[in-house]
């Protein structure tokens, strides 16, 4: 494992050439927690929300963590869509649903990144059958792009603190493209994860399922939002 | 989004309206900020870029950190470190952006499915391949045997607005001249107008 940790750090210290990322709903806790930590990553971010205000106190506290952070705000998802190499829709599940075919035709070609869990409102279960999950019906609705599934398994308070009784927490990975993965990968590994690539965008439904069940352990057991999972091996 | 490529192809090819729609998808349409890099020298070329709206340019930094012009993409040109798109090795060129811009990138697996899909736009690369060499051996041939005047005018034919749009220290390095030498060719050539 620690040989994918060089692999991956190499990869990323490889590209001179500045990646964009838009964070669609960036003022939400978990649009916040990933900026925050991105920005300490050679990314150019664009944080989009409704709220300039919000925003503005976003970009601001982007860069007292860290001055040199190359983070703008803007308004329209569309506009932040197409000028992004990486799209990361940080909203919650009926949202992507609507936004996905607003952006659709900027979005072509490009990594889109599924955050949502499609969780009822008493978190009791899915919104959706067996047959299908949260990823594959963005898939289906963006299918010139590039979905994938991930930081869906991750807390927005685990952000900047990835470690749990010693151990940082993995990160699953699901989708259709084989260098997608790869360059999602390289991104979960700067904000502090440890990244594991599961298979195509099928595995959302295990991936979401996951979570569904760690919100319910954590309500069960106060973990008070500080949990995840980790997958112990020799 | 696709307007100045369609338009372009038509210049060449033609285009039934489903060839178009199944074209686009093939294309990672990007919007740009001035002083933006597309490429910088050492990454690999990935794409090739179609300019919709606005400028980029492709230059070399020496090792004296001059920078040296190779090539000006308003809208309507294709830019890209061809050798490194093709070969995979690492580019000697950067691609920044002169204005705010839309442009339209194609990978080398999404330009041979491309193709396979759209047999008739083989034809168009073959045209746009065929320009290139004629604009690249003039321009050696340009270097070579034509002096400051002819140059400037030669640009002028091919981009007819770029004194306009570029800095003149950036359009001189394009011609390989000083930018006082450009200067007083611009002079004269108003002054014989």
């Amino acid at each position: 494992m620690g040989a994918t940790f060089v692999v991956l750090n190499q990869r990323s210290n490889m590209m001179k050439t500045k990646q964009t990322i838009a964070i669609i709903g960036a003022t939400g806790s978990m649009g916040t927690a990933i900026a925050k930590c991105l920005a300490q990553a050679s990314y150019r971010l664009l944080l989009m929300g409704s709220d300039e205000n919000k925003l503005q106190n976003l970009q601001d506290n982007i860069k007292q963590l860290n001055a040199a952070a190359d983070a703008d705000w803007l308004l329209c998802p569309i506009d932040a869509s197409w000028e992004a190499d990486i799209i990361i829709l940080a909203v919650p599940y009926i949202a992507e649903k609507e936004l996905a075919p607003k952006i659709a035709a900027v979005a072509t070609g490009k990594i889109v990144i599924s955050i949502s869990n499609p969780i009822t409102a008493d978190f009791t279960g899915s919104l959706l059958p067996d047959h299908t999950s949260a990823g594959e019906e963005l898939q289906q609705l963006l299918p010139h792009s590039k979905i994938i599934k991930t930081f869906n398994t991750t807390f927005a308070a685990n952000f900047g603190q990835p470690v749990f009784a010693g151990n940082t927490a993995d990160c699953f990975l699901a989708g259709n493209s084989d260098e997608a993965l790869q360059q999602t990968a390289v991104l979960v590994e700067a904000v502090g994860f440890k990244p594991i690539i599961t298979g195509d965008i099928k595995k959302s439904r295990t991936l979401e399922n996951m979570q569904i069940l760690l919100m319910q352990l954590g309500i069960k057991n106060h973990y008070n939002w500080r949990a995840g999972w980790k997958i112990l091996h020799d | 989004m696709f307007e100045v490529l369609f338009e372009h192809i038509d210049k060449k090819i033609t285009l039934t309206k489903e060839e178009e729609n199944k074209l686009t998808p093939f294309f990672i349409p990007k919007k740009y900020r001035k002083r933006q890099y597309v490429l910088q020298q050492g990454d690999i070329c990935k794409y090739i870029a179609f300019v919709e709206k606005g400028m980029l340019r492709s230059f070399q930094v020496d090792d004296k950190g001059n920078e040296h012009v190779i090539q000006f993409a308003p809208e309507g040109w294709w830019i890209a470190d061809n050798y490194s798109f093709l070969t995979g090795s690492p580019s000697s060129y950067d691609i920044d952006v002169l204005e705010d811009a839309e442009v339209l990138l194609i990978t080398q697996t999404a330009l041979e499915e491309m193709l396979q899909a759209i047999p008739v736009m083989e034809r168009y690369m073959r045209i746009l391949m065929q320009n290139s060499l004629i604009s690249m051996q003039n321009r050696i041939a340009c270097t070579l045997g034509s002096n400051a005047e002819e140059r400037y005018q030669g640009v002028l034919k091919a981009l007819p607005n770029i004194a306009q749009r570029v800095p003149q220290h950036m359009l001189a390095s394009f011609l390989g001249i000083t930018p006082e030498t450009l200067s007083r060719v611009r002079r004269q050539l108003l002054k014989n107008s």
